[in-house]
C-alpha cells in the first residue's frame, strides 16, 4: 500500500508527540511518494496540524523519525528543511508588498534580484495574480491573500509543500474553485504535498491518498475511492460521509443475516454466529415493494434535496437511510408509512471494525 | 460608514474636542503671540510686535550649544533605552502570559516613586561624598572624589532609569502580541533566527518601538527635575532655559524658547516615525 521508500519525499515512522498529558500524535507512520498529494483528514483536535508541524520542524517528535528526501531531519531546524508552507491564517508579512512576500524565500536563498523578479512574476501568474505585485496584503481579498500565500510557498520550488486548512477561511463557492485549481497546480508542478483538512469532500477532491486520523493516530490510509468504498473502520466510514451501520451475524462464510434477511457479503468471514458490523452507503440501498427479498422497513420520511432524494426508514434493526438520484423529479410514488424492502448488491456492504476498538 | 454613523462619531468627539481646544490649542496660540511680543521691564510682556525673540536665539552661541546638548542627550537616552530595552522586552515577551504580566507589573513599580526622590537617590550614590566615591576612597582606588554628579553621564543615567520601563513595556507588548506564525512563515521560507529578526520580527514590532521611542524622547525633552538635580548648573538643557527665563520674567523669550523646543520635538517625532514606519504594519495577520 505504501509507495516504495526509495521515491518517498516525506517519511514519518512511528512518530509520537505529546503536549503535557495530551498525546497529540501517537505512533504515526506515513510515507508520501514524490510528486503526490496526501491529505491528513480528521475531526478537529485529532492531531493533523501537529503532524504537519512535525514535518516542518516547528515541533520536535518525542519518539520516532521524520525524513525528508531520504535524510533524517529530527535535528534539522525548520529553516534548513526544504519546504514551503501555507498557514491557515496565511501569515503574509503585512509590512511587505505582494512581490516582496512572494520573493522572500528567494531572497533568503540569495537569488539575484533580476532572477527573483522573473520568478516572482512567474509564480504570481501561476496563481492568476498578475498585476498585484505592488499591493499590500491588506488590500487583497481573502481568496487573493490565499493565492499570494500559495505563490510564496512554491516559488522557490521546495521539496515539500505543506498546507494547513488553506481553504478553510474561504466561502463555499470559492473553496470548491480553489480545490480544483490547487489540484491542477500541484499536478503541473509535481510537487510533493501534504494537505490538512477536516472536510472529507475536499480531501476526496484533492488527494492522491488520504490518511484519516482519529485521536492522534492514523486510522486508515488509501486512495480516495478506496477509503470511501472500503473503509476499514466504522469511524472512517462515518467520517467520509453518511453510512448505515448494521449489526450482522455470519450465516456461512460470505453470507450474513441482518434483521431476519440474508445478504451476500464477500468479506464476511468466521464461524456461523460470529457478530459483525456492516457499513452500507445510503446511495447503495435499493428500495423495492414489500413482499420481495431484503430487509423489511417502514418509510418514515421523504426529503427532497434537489439533485437527490433522501428516504428515512425504520427497520427491525434500527433506522436506515437511502439516497436516490433525482432522475424523474419525484419520489417514485413512495409515501411515508409505506412498507418497503431494502437491499443492496453484494459488494456494497463492507465489514468494518466497530467504533471503540480501532483495529490497526 | 453611514452618514448617521459618521455623525455619531463626530458627536462622540465633540466634548473632548472642545476641552482640548479650550485647554491646549487656545493657550498654545496665546503662548505663540507672547513669543512675538517685545519684552517689557514693567509688564510680563510689552505691547509691540517683534521677531527679535527668535532671531536673538538664532544668533546666540550659548543657546546653540544647549540645543545641541539637548538633542545629543535625548538621542543618547533614546539609543541606550532602545539598546537595553529591546532585548529585555524580547525576553519578557517570550515568558508565559501569567509570568509576563507579573514582570510588566514589577516594571511599573519604580514609576510609583516620585522623580524627585529617585533623583536624590542618584545624588546619594554619585555625589562627592556619595556611596561610589567613599567606597573607592576607602578601598584606596582613588585619592580624591571623582566628579560623577553634575555630568551629562549622570543625567543620561538618571533619565534612563526612569524612562527604560516605558520602552520595555511598549516593545514587550508589541512582541507578545506578534503572531508566532510570522516567525514560522519566515523559517519556512529559509530565514534563520537572525534574518527572521531583521526582516520580520523587528519591522513587525515597529509600532511598539515607535511608541516607546516617542515616549522616551518626549519625556527626556520635558524632564526638568532629573536634569536639574543630576546635571547641575553646567549641564543645562533647553527646559532649564525656559524655566530660567520664566523666573527672570523674560516671558517673550521663554515663549520663544518653548516654541524652539516644540519644533525640535515635532521634527524628531517626524524623524522617528519616518524611520520606523509603524503604519505599514497595521492590518494584522489576515
Ligand atoms: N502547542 C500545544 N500545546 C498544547 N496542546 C497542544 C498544542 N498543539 C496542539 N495541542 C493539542 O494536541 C491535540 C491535537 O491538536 P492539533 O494537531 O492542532 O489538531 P488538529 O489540527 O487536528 O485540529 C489537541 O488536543 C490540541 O489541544
Ligand atoms: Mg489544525
Amino acid at each position: 500500500m505504501n509507495a516504495s521508500t526509495g521515491e518517498a519525499d516525506v517519511v514519518l515512522s512511528r512518530v509520537r508527540k505529546s503536549f503535557g498529558a495530551v498525546v497529540a500524535v501517537d505512533d504515526v507512520s506515513l510515507s508520501i511518494a514524490r510528486g503526490s498529494i496526501v491529505s491528513l483528514l480528521g475531526p478537529s483536535g485529532c492531531g493533523k496540524t501537529t503532524t504537519l508541524r512535525l514535518v516542518a520542524g516547528f515541533e520536535r517528535p518525542d519518539a520516532g523519525e521524520v525524513s525528508i528526501r531520504g535524510a533524517r531531519v529530527n535535528d534539522v531546524p525548520p529553516y534548513r528543511r526544504d519546504f514551503g508552507m501555507v498557514f491557515q491564517s496565511y501569515a503574509l508579512f503585512p509590512h511587505l508588498t505582494v512581490a516582496d512576500n512572494v520573493g522572500f524565500g528567494l531572497r533568503m536563498r540569495h537569488v539575484p534580484r533580476e532572477e527573483r523578479r522573473r520568478l516572482v512574476a512567474e509564480a504570481l501568474a501561476l496563481v492568476k495574480l498578475e498585476g498585484f505585485a505592488d499591493r499590500q496584503p491588506r488590500q487583497l481579498s481573502g481568496g487573493q491573500q490565499q493565492r499570494v500565500a500559495l505563490a510564496r510557498a512554491i516559488v522557490f520550488k521546495p521539496a515539500v509543500l505543506l498546507l494547513d486548512e488553506p481553504l478553510g477561511a474561504l466561502d463555499k463557492m470559492l473553496r470548491e474553485e480553489m480545490q480544483v485549481e490547487l489540484r491542477q497546480l500541484q499536478q503541473r508542478l509535481a510537487i510533493t504535498t501534504v494537505f490538512v483538512t477536516h472536510d472529507q469532500e475536499e480531501a476526496l477532491t484533492l488527494s492522491d491518498r488520504v490518511a484519516v486520523m482519529r485521536g492522534g493516530r492514523i486510522e486508515q490510509v488509501g486512495a480516495p475511492r478506496e477509503i470511501y468504498e472500503r473503509p476499514a473502520t466504522e469511524f472512517v466510514a462515518g467520517f467520509l460521509g453518511a453510512s448505515n451501520f448494521l449489526d450482522a451475524e455470519v450465516a456461512e462464510p460470505g453470507r450474513v443475516r441482518v434483521g431476519g434477511a440474508g445478504f451476500d457479503v464477500p468479506g464476511a468471514a468466521g464461524v456461523p454466529g460470529t457478530r459483525l458490523r456492516l457499513a452500507v452507503r445510503p446511495e447503495r440501498v435499493v428500495l423495492s415493494p414489500d413482499g420481495g427479498e431484503g430487509l423489511e422497513a417502514t418509510l418514515r420520511d421523504v426529503i427532497f434535496r434537489g439533485s437527490t432524494v433522501h428516504f428515512y426508514l425504520e427497520s427491525a434493526i434500527g433506522p436506515l437511510l437511502a439516497y436516490r438520484q433525482n432522475e424523474d423529479g419525484g419520489d417514485r410514488g413512495l409515501r411515508p408509512g409505506q412498507r418497503v424492502r431494502c437491499s443492496w448488491s453484494p459488494g456494497s456492504a463492507v465489514v468494518v471494525a466497530p467504533l471503540g476498538d480501532a483495529t490497526r | 460608514m453611514s452618514a448617521r454613523g459618521r455623525l455619531f462619531g463626530w458627536g462622540i468627539l465633540l466634548v473632548p474636542l472642545a476641552v482640548s481646544v479650550a485647554l491646549f490649542v487656545g493657550p498654545l496660540a496665546q503662548l505663540f503671540m507672547i513669543s512675538l511680543r517685545e519684552p517689557s521691564s514693567t509688564e510680563l510682556y510689552g505691547t509691540g510686535w517683534t521677531l527679535a525673540n527668535y532671531t536673538q536665539l538664532a544668533e546666540d552661541d550659548f543657546i546653540a550649544r544647549i540645543v545641541w546638548r539637548t538633542m545629543w542627550t535625548s538621542f543618547l537616552v533614546l539609543g541606550c533605552a532602545l539598546a537595553i530595552g529591546y532585548p529585555v522586552a524580547w525576553r519578557i515577551a517570550r515568558m508565559p502570559p501569567r509570568k509576563r504580566s507579573l514582570v510588566l507589573l514589577a516594571l511599573l513599580f519604580p514609576l510609583m516613586v516620585s522623580n524627585v526622590v529617585r533623583a536624590y537617590g542618584w545624588v546619594a550614590i554619585l555625589g562627592r561624598r556619595g556611596v561610589v566615591n567613599t567606597t573607592l576612597q576607602q578601598a584606596g582606588v582613588i585619592d580624591f572624589p571623582m566628579a560623577l554628579l553634575f555630568t551629562p553621564e549622570a543625567v543620561v543615567m538618571g533619565l534612563l532609569t526612569i524612562l527604560l520601563p516605558y520602552m520595555v513595556i511598549s516593545i514587550a507588548n508589541a512582541l507578545a502580541t506578534l503572531d508566532p506564525r510570522y516567525e514560522e512563515a519566515a523559517a519556512s521560507l529559509g530565514a534563520g533566527p537572525i534574518r527572521s529578526f531583521i526582516h520580520v520580527v523587528f519591522p513587525l514590532s515597529a509600532p511598539g518601538v515607535a511608541s516607546g521611542a516617542l515616549l522616551v524622547f518626549l519625556l527626556t525633552l520635558s524632564a526638568y527635575v532629573t536634569i536639574t538635580l543630576l546635571g547641575g548648573p553646567r549641564s543645562k538643557l533647553l527646559v532649564s532655559l525656559v524655566y530660567d527665563s520664566v523666573v527672570a520674567f523674560q516671558w517673550p523669550q521663554a515663549a520663544a524658547l518653548a516654541f524652539v523646543l516644540l519644533a525640535l520635538a515635532l521634527a524628531t517625532c517626524g524623524l522617528i516615525l519616518a524611520v520606523l514606519r509603524p503604519g505599514r504594519v497595521q492590518g494584522g495577520a489576515r
